[in-house]
């Protein structure tokens, strides 16, 4: 029971790894007229958010590899403030996921220290399951709504 | 701010450079070198650590309410088969109206499994109304109100010596003694016992209680002779009483 | 909000005549514990002398129809028109429309306050089964119309009313993606409506002190500031910070006497509970494990508190006491098991359990024993008790569809099971928190 559970979260991540380089490579081709170091530019060109399976803070491989172009992004352009948001699907109770979001957060903030980036620069906030996106009630969304987004400012 | 003394740093502060270099240490270093940064790897051992404590503890907290779970049925188990013990030593069977289970037993207890069923009334005279003076005194005995019960056994072996229940009246009397610790009301209890209602299904244990008894008294070698009497007077003893009594001689160190 | 009148019996006829009414008790009485029983029929005549008396009636008919315990018998069906508040109805008439119980009364003016007398009359031995006297300002109509509701629930019941109580639930609008969140408060029956914060940040999971006078909620700081925890007086609207740490606070519970509130604190990813004194503001740590610990909430006699974590794998119930230590699990049915809530009577602990089918909400023994499910769906979630213990409210939300949010609404359900049914909000709503009965 729990081999098949692991092995779909695993197809689930070549599947969103795939989909999110797919994305990168498009926006990348698509969109030169993003300027460089810009908010645009991080969010399609890096990737801004990362996701995680049910009831996990664990930072997945495809994550990893959008936050480890997320610290060079950020190591590169110095001048953002960085709040890593925390967020949940549904399928919670809206206080054990405010403290779920915070955890994933705090999972993302971690490993981006680890990655050189000074922890004064970094944020956490928790929305909980309060702030989907996308909005939906099936599993496609609910995957995409377990989040850890990096926003700049 | 006192409560947050105790906030887990980021991991490079928390770690000291001494620890960092023992868990490196402890770690395959081919496994080590695959990783990018030492940060992220510790990172990742502590929360695989982390993940494999929350599920132990989970596992624990399962087998402790399993184990207590398991524990309750056992005691309950136990007092039912106490309470049915008892009932086929009052009479092989059930008796009118003594059917309703001690409290704390398994509720369905209809009276004993098998082997006849004598009627206590026919059996001597006092009849019911005898019965049910032995039952309130064995009620307030598993209550702890020990006067009372020593009165009711008192009371029911006086009127009724020739009821089959007056044997195990003459042994539980003894007991409402030794739980008060009155070793010398007690011996006298369980001789009495022994030397009026041998044959009584209580016999064994008046014996073997009679025994530790005057064990209790400092009297050994008394206490000896009656355990030496044992086999002898109760061949077809419980397997059980006999390894008590085994146990109780060389405790007393019985030749 | 004190309430100046005086209530006073009806003499002693009303004890004699409920001790006389034994025969009729089969009747007129209701035992909620049974398996199955039949919902009373009652009469309630709309109340004679002032036209807010027909408002009081229909918030009494409200009330009762919506408890599930009584059957209102529609004033279309009535033989007897004219009923005098004060000497015996028809009997012969309220029988024939099959009704147990009738409710009179009468509206005076007394100065500038009304006075408002009623009674309940036992139709089956025609005896009156109770009554009561007020005095009040005009303007708390609808209050007495509550206690009075509570009056009958208990004499039919033999259990204490809830009616006059409020529901303080954080009101949902616009896009599912920009939700906003208030908190509103609402009498029970979801009259008198109003909003407690301004909706510019999302304000969630408030609770009601024992006296009503404040609540305590988690809302957002403005620029995307972290949650934290409120101190708000409900009439002057003063609000206060309650602590601020580095950390997330959340999750926030009055003790029952509303000298404490105990919440959540979260920071680098563990979340503990944390006592604060309200006056002193001291804090104090209760739980310290690496695990989510939250959404806490107090035995009713303040000895010990239940709550919810994850140290084991997979959220749980857990008991520990009230000062923090002894903590041992009591949930170990299959799924999740979150927002414990301790019944007002102490007997229960109602919670919303996580499981492969869907979301359920249920009570427990507090040792953890006698799980019971009593409402099942998509999202159902946060229970909440209404005084007497003996009703359950909490939120069903439906699944979302075409990008729009699925309607949240408020329901109450007994604790048997039997009547479920959405109490109506202005707005989408969830998170109830029912008040206990406004001290009068």
């Amino acid at each position: 029971m729990s081999m098949i559970k692991a092995l779909s979260a695993l197809a689930a991540m070549f599947l969103i790894a795939a989909c999110s380089n797919n994305d990168t490579q498009t926006a990348s081709a698509a969109t030169t007229s993003v300027t460089p170091g810009s908010v645009g530019d991080f969010r399609q060109n890096v990737g801004d958010r990362v996701f995680f399976d049910t009831d996990s803070s664990t930072v997945r491989e495809d994550g990893r590899q959008t936050l480890n172009r997320q610290a060079e992004w950020l190591k590169k352009y110095t001048n953002y403030q960085i709040t890593i948001e925390g967020h949940c699907d549904e399928r919670g109770t809206r206080e054990y996921n405010l403290a779920l979001g915070e955890r994933r957060a705090n999972a993302a903030r971690q490993y981006l220290i680890a990655q050189g980036i000074p922890a004064a620069r970094l944020k956490t906030v928790s929305y909980g399951k309060e702030r989907p996106d996308p909005v939906g009630s099936d599993e496609a969304a609910w995957s995409r709504n377990r989040r850890a987004v990096t926003a700049l400012e | 701010m006192a409560a947050f003394d105790v906030n887990i740093a980021p991991p490079m502060k928390i770690l000291s450079p001494r620890f960092a270099l023992l868990v490196a240490l402890a770690l395959p270093t081919a496994a080590a070198a695959q990783r990018g940064g030492d940060a992220v790897y510790i990172e990742d051992r502590l929360n695989q650590l982390q993940q494999m404590l929350t599920m132990m503890t989970g596992q624990i907290e399962q087998l402790q309410h399993r184990n207590a779970s398991l524990q309750q049925q056992m005691e309950k188990m136990q007092a039912d088969y106490e309470y049915r013990i008892d009932q086929l030593e009052k009479g092989g069977g059930g008796k009118p109206g003594g059917a309703a289970p001690r409290p704390g037993g398994l509720a369905a207890a209809p009276a004993a499994p098998s082997g006849p069923a004598p009627t206590p009334a026919g059996a001597a005279p006092g009849g019911a109304a005898g019965e049910q003076l032995y039952d309130e005194a064995f009620k307030k005995l598993q209550e702890g109100d020990y006067v009372a019960a020593e009165r009711g056994f008192k009371t029911f072996v006086q009127r009724n010596p020739q009821n089959k229940l007056a044997g195990n009246a003459q042994y539980w009397l003894g007991e409402t003694y030794y739980a008060r610790r009155d070793y010398n009301n007690a011996l006298t209890a369980f001789a009495e016992g022994y030397k009026v209602y041998k044959t009584s299904p209580k016999g064994p244990d008046n014996l073997l209680k009679l025994g530790i008894t005057m064990s209790n008294l400092g009297r050994k070698s008394d206490a000896c002779a009656v355990f030496a009497r044992f086999n002898q007077d109760y061949p077809r003893a419980t397997d059980l009483q006999k390894r008590r009594i085994e146990q109780e001689r060389q405790k007393n160190s019985c030749g | 909000m004190m309430l100046p009148r005086r209530t006073t019996m009806l003499g002693g006829v009303a004890l004699a005549a409920i001790g006389a009414a034994s025969t009729a008790r089969a009747q007129l009485t209701i035992d909620m514990t049974r398996p199955s029983f039949e919902p009373v029929p009652i009469a309630i005549v709309d109340f004679k002398g002032d036209a807010v008396g027909a408002q009081m009636a229909g918030v009494i008919r409200n009330n009762l129809q919506n408890c599930g315990l009584f059957r209102v018998i529609p004033s279309s069906a009535y033989i007897q028109k004219d009923v005098d508040a004060t000497s015996p109805p028809r009997f012969q008439d309220w029988r024939s429309v099959g009704a147990a119980g009738l409710v009179v009364g009468q509206v005076t003016s007394v100065g500038g306050n009304i006075k408002v007398d009623f009674r309940l009359w036992d139709v089956v031995t025609s005896q009156q089964a109770t009554g009561l006297s007020f005095t009040s300002q005009p303007n708390n109509w609808r209050r007495l119309a509550h206690i009075i509701s509570d009056a009958i629930y208990k004499r039919v019941t033999g259990e204490e009313g809830y009616f006059d109580t409020r529901v303080a639930y954080v009101s949902e609008t616009g896009p599912a993606n920009a939700r906003v969140k208030r908190i509103a408060i609402m009498d029970q029956d979801g009259a008198n409506n109003r909003y407690i914060t301004d909706g510019k940040t999302i304000a969630l999971t408030p609770r009601f002190s024992p006296t009503l006078q404040e609540i305590v909620y988690m809302a957002y700081g403005e620029n995307n500031g972290p949650p934290r925890v409120y101190l708000q007086n409900v009439d002057s609207g003063r609000r206060e910070l309650l602590g601020n740490f580095p950390g997330m606070s959340f999750a926030p519970r009055f003790s029952p006497d509303g000298s404490k509130v105990v919440m959540s604190i979260a920071e680098n990813g563990r979340t503990n509970i944390y006592e604060m004194d309200v006056r002193g503001r001291q804090l104090r740590r209760l739980t310290n494990s690496p695990a989510i610990d939250t959404s806490p909430c107090f035995s009713n006699d303040g000895s010990q508190i239940v709550f919810n974590s994850d140290r084991g794998g997979a959220q749980q119930l857990y008991i520990m006491s009230a000062g923090g230590g002894g903590e041992r699990r009591i949930s170990f049915g299959e799924g999740r098991y979150a927002t414990p809530v301790w019944s007002p009577r102490g007997d229960f602990i109602a919670f919303t359990k996580i499981s492969a089918g869907g979301f359920g909400i249920g009570v427990m023994r507090a040792d953890g024993s006698g799980e019971r499910m009593l409402a099942n769906g998509f999202l159902v979630e946060g229970p909440t008790w209404a005084p007497n213990g003996r009703v359950l409210m909490f939120f069903r939300q439906q699944p979302s569809s075409g990008g729009r949010a699925g309607s949240a609404t408020l329901h109450q359900v007994d604790i048997t099971g039997r009547f479920e049914r959405q109490v109506p909000t202005p707005t989408d709503a969830s998170d109830p928190a029912w008040s206990p009965l406004i001290p009068q």
